[in-house]
């Protein structure tokens, strides 16, 4: 090993290498080397309402978690008739696929090549499974306990709204498992209902407002933001004012979580990114910059 | 180097003459096989020995003298003996002495021409080995099968060693064929010298096994020409008699007298023996077949067992129970009749459960109780499941309906079951084996369970499988069949959604099935099992040596894994006398080398398979599958 070093080492630079033989410790580094120190290089500059604005994505979400066991509430009391229900989904459902090619002029229908067939079919076979199966649903869990029922819905409900896609780019992220989740949670509930009818208007509902409500949804945000944050606000208050309709102490917490969502934690987000120092340097890392995924396949 | 000189102990008090035997060069020893007595002239002798040779193939030589001295010492004869040495020319030269009284031996081995030093001029040192010339000769010996590495090299020099001697002593019978009556010119003393044994009843057997094993053959030949006669050739019959024990049993049987009666001769001892060991158990085997026949034709008690055996076969006070008591649970009714309208079977089947009762002992009772009792608890939230009431009725239905058409198959069958089991008992006459295979009757009479089973294993396999590849796209995996691995999928909003619905309605049903699964799997082990143990009765039967295992019972000594030898005398100046006694083979030995082939082979599983296959509604026994599923 070379632990001495050579009296004349003036001349002779460190160098970066490995390939060379030279005169220092193995461990040696010297003072250029937190040179190429950096700081925060990916860090972004946050704007408050621009924060907020994005929070509405997971306020939509809670809103629709909210408007479901909502409406579950009124059918499973018995004040909310079912075809009153079936009439007003029919209703916005046809108006949302209205809105839906309006909204963007066509451009993403022509994208994805989906054809209007392709629509009516997918919408008979739920139509169609879901009348075929609600009697066996209406008397799948019966001999269940109810709260049995209750907190596996519960959970599966928390498991949609974890896995949700709210425009992260995270592993845990998963719009199939979260879709899953919230039909399990629905028909879970539905088989609670107390005639074959409920059952089934209530998966069509939830298919409704977890699975194409949310498409909707992005498609508002991408094409007019004004109008989004409006229905939003529309939105969340009507779910507000469903839950005080049932409990005022509900609609309370609910009212504060997401007031606290919507503004709190925004503010705290852009209040911590003053604490935020994250280091680079040579040290890290190899990253591919260049895409290769057209060398595979 | 040491001369070993193995002497027969029933020419210890022969008189004075030559020791005619084998000299085995890579032992270093000296089999001595008969003794020579005066007078003889040496050219006969020598003719004699000539004859053996040719006969037996063994290197038969006059090996030295003996000279037993029952007067006082006489000079002349000593020197009459050394004198033909020069006659019989053998290296080295046995001189075997027994002195006056048994106790005093001598020994001596002379090398005649070359000395081989000149410190010990042509003498070596003798150890002289007692063997009983009888035992040697009919004992067969076993090599040990495997023994430590540093033992090995030893161990199987004198393995071999001892082998030569048994071999020589086996081969050279021709030696011994004549005795002292004979009028032959030479006069031999060995173990059959004092007479040759025979036995009239040996004689006779002998004489008749040959024209008996010829008829045999030819009749068991044209039954066996009968029974690969195309007819049976043909789809239907071929397959019953693959699958029925029955048919195996006699196949089985057919061959065993084949290959008793077969006109050839055993090659070696091993043939010998299986075809003992084969002749034996068939015998055994007719013998406990008929004292069966007998008992069951005495006293009517085949009536008995028919009347017995209806209502076993006939479940309708036991399975009928377990559904009837099914339905009660799930309509809540229990305690109540459920109305005609409602089931008219049901009411059939509990009259004629009424009807049984009368006839029935007991017993049966107590066997519809018990499960009365176990489906009572199966049928109230058992170990915490919750059955679907729906399912659960359908089920219910499907089964008491085919219940329904069991009892009146049943019905029908009756009135022949008395003749059946007549006939069957007849079977016994050709051994018990063949009545054993009644797993035939029993897995006829228990074919509803079977039906039941494969009913409840299939409903059960499809949920299982349904639910694992649901559970994947749950997830939003999907299985890569041509990666064999679990890859993430994007699936369609009507695939998820028509999935996740039927992925909810399987798991909340998966315990409704699986209890029904769980019953019918116990009662389909329990007959499969009763099924083996008749099975494993057969094969022990069929497969015991029980020939070699009467052998080695009444004489140990036929069958040898080795010899031990007694010091007799072991003084300084003389030499060292051994007497060899044969070790018998241990029974387990004697069971694991003559074990006779077993017919049939049967479905091999291990028991963490068995598991395997039992979790994921896989039909066990007796279904094979057509290859490995490609998942």
């Amino acid at each position: 090993m070379c632990a001495q070093p050579v009296p004349n080492t003036t001349e002779i630079r460190w160098q970066k290498v490995l390939y060379e033989r030279q005169p220092f410790p193995d461990n040696y580094v010297d003072q250029r080397f937190l040179e190429e120190l950096r700081k925060n290089i990916h860090a972004r500059k946050y704007q408050y309402w621009a924060v907020v604005f994005e929070s509405s994505v997971v306020i939509q979400q809670l809103c629709s978690v909210c408007v479901f066991g909502v409406i579950w509430w009124y059918m499973d009391e018995g004040l909310l008739a079912p075809h009153w229900l079936l009439g007003t989904g029919l209703a916005l459902s046809l108006t949302g696929y209205v809105l839906f090619d309006l909204l963007d002029g066509g451009e993403g229908r022509r994208k994805s090549g989906r054809t209007r067939w392709a629509d009516l079919k997918s919408a008979l076979v739920f139509i169609t499974f879901t009348y075929g199966f609600s009697p066996v649903l209406k008397t799948l869990t019966e001999s269940v306990s109810t709260d049995t029922i209750y907190a596996m819905s519960v959970f599966m409900l928390l498991g949609h709204l974890i896995f949700f896609d709210y425009g992260a780019n995270a592993a845990i992220v998963s719009s199939t498992l979260s879709l899953n989740m919230a039909i399990f949670a629905s028909v879970c509930l539905a088989s609670r209902l107390p005639r074959t009818l409920h059952a089934f208007i209530m998966v069509t509902f939830a298919i409704q407002i977890f699975a194409l409500w949310p498409m909707l949804q992005k498609k508002l945000k991408a094409c007019t933001p004004r109008c989004y944050v409006g229905v939003t606000l529309l939105f969340a208050f009507s779910a507000l004012g469903g839950l005080l309709s049932i409990s005022a102490v509900g609609a309370t917490l609910f009212a504060l979580l997401l007031v606290s969502i919507s503004c709190l934690c925004p503010f705290y987000l852009i209040r911590l990114q003053l604490f935020k120092e994250n280091i680079h340097g040579p040290w890290d890392e190899a990253e591919i910059k260049e895409d290769l995924s057209r060398f595979l396949s | 180097m040491v001369l070993k000189a193995f002497f027969p102990t029933c020419c210890a008090s022969a008189d004075s003459g030559l020791l005619v035997g084998r000299w085995v060069p890579e032992q270093n020893s000296a089999v001595v096989l008969a003794v020579v007595h005066f007078p003889f002239i040496p050219i006969q002798v020598k003719e004699l020995l000539a004859q053996v040779q040719q006969a037996s193939g063994v290197g038969v030589a006059v090996l030295g003298t003996w000279c037993h001295r029952r007067q006082e010492p006489e000079e002349s004869l000593g020197h009459f003996l050394e004198g033909l040495g020069a006659i019989f020319s053998h290296e080295p030269w046995l001189q075997l002495c027994r002195e006056r009284g048994s106790k005093f031996w001598s020994c001596k081995a002379t090398h005649r021409q070359v000395p081989t030093s000149p410190s010990a001029p042509g003498e070596d040192q003798v150890m002289l080995i007692f063997y009983d010339q009888r035992k040697v000769l009919l004992s067969q010996l076993h090599p040990p099968t495997a023994l430590p590495d540093h033992q090995a090299g030893d161990a199987t020099a004198s393995t071999r060693g001892l082998a030569a001697v048994f071999d020589t002593v086996a081969r050279s019978e021709a030696l011994f064929r004549s005795d002292r009556f004979d009028e032959g010119l030479v006069r031999l003393s060995h173990w059959q010298s004092e007479g040759v044994e025979a036995s009239i009843l040996v004689e006779l057997a002998k004489q008749a096994s040959g024209p008996v094993c010829l008829l045999m053959a030819y009749l068991l030949s044209l039954i066996s020409a009968a029974s690969t006669c195309r007819v049976f050739k043909l789809w239907p019959l071929s397959f019953i008699c693959s699958k029925l024990s029955t048919c195996e049993q006699l196949r089985h049987r057919l061959e065993q007298l084949t290959f008793i009666f077969s006109t050839q001769k055993a090659e070696n001892a091993s043939q010998l023996m299986r075809k003992a060991n084969t002749l034996v158990s068939v015998l055994l085997d007719v013998a406990l077949g008929l004292t069966l026949l007998s008992w069951l034709h005495g006293k009517d008690r085949i009536g008995q067992l028919a009347d017995a055996l209806v209502p076993v076969a006939d479940p309708s006070s036991a399975s009928s129970v377990v559904v009837y008591w099914a339905y009660c649970g799930q309509t809540g009714l229990c305690g109540q009749e459920p109305s005609q309208a409602e089931c008219p079977w049901l009411l059939r089947v509990a009259q004629l459960r009424g009807r049984r009762k009368e006839s029935l002992g007991a017993g049966k009772e107590w066997v519809a109780e018990e499960l009365q009792h176990l489906l009572q608890w199966l049928m109230g939230a058992p170990a915490g499941l919750k059955m679907n009431r729906a399912l659960d009725q359908v089920l219910g239905r499907f089964f008491l309906y085919h219940i329904h058409l069991w009892i009146s198959y049943i019905h029908l069958m009756s009135p022949f079951i008395e003749r059946i089991l007549w006939h069957m008992g007849l079977s016994a006459c050709l051994g018990l084996t063949v009545a054993l295979s009644i797993s035939d009757i029993i897995a006829l009479l228990t074919f509803h369970i079977y039906c039941f089973y494969v009913y409840g294993a299939r409903l059960y396999c499809l949920k299982i499988c349904g639910l694992s590849s649901l559970w994947r796209l749950f997830r939003g995996k999907k299985w890569n069949v041509l990666r064999q691995r679990v890859d993430s999928c994007s699936y369609d909003l009507d695939q998820l959604f028509i999935g996740t619905l039927l992925f909810t309605i399987l798991v909340f049903l998966l315990p409704t099935t699986a209890l029904y699964y769980l019953v019918f799997t116990l009662l389909r082990l329990l007959v499969v099992t009763v099924q083996g143990l008749i099975h494993l009765l057969v094969d022990l039967i069929n497969s015991l040596p029980l020939y070699a295992l009467g052998l080695r019972l009444c004489r140990p000594y036929r069958l040898s894994a080795g010899v031990k030898f007694q010091v007799l005398e072991h003084e300084a100046g003389r030499p060292l006398r051994l007497l060899m006694q044969i070790n018998p083979l241990p029974y387990n030995r004697v069971v694991h080398t003559y074990r006779l082939p077993s017919c049939g082979c049967h479905p091999k599983h291990s028991w963490g398979s068995l598991c395997r296959k039992l979790f994921f509604g896989e039909l066990i026994y007796p279904w094979r599958q057509r290859g490995d599923k490609q998942d």
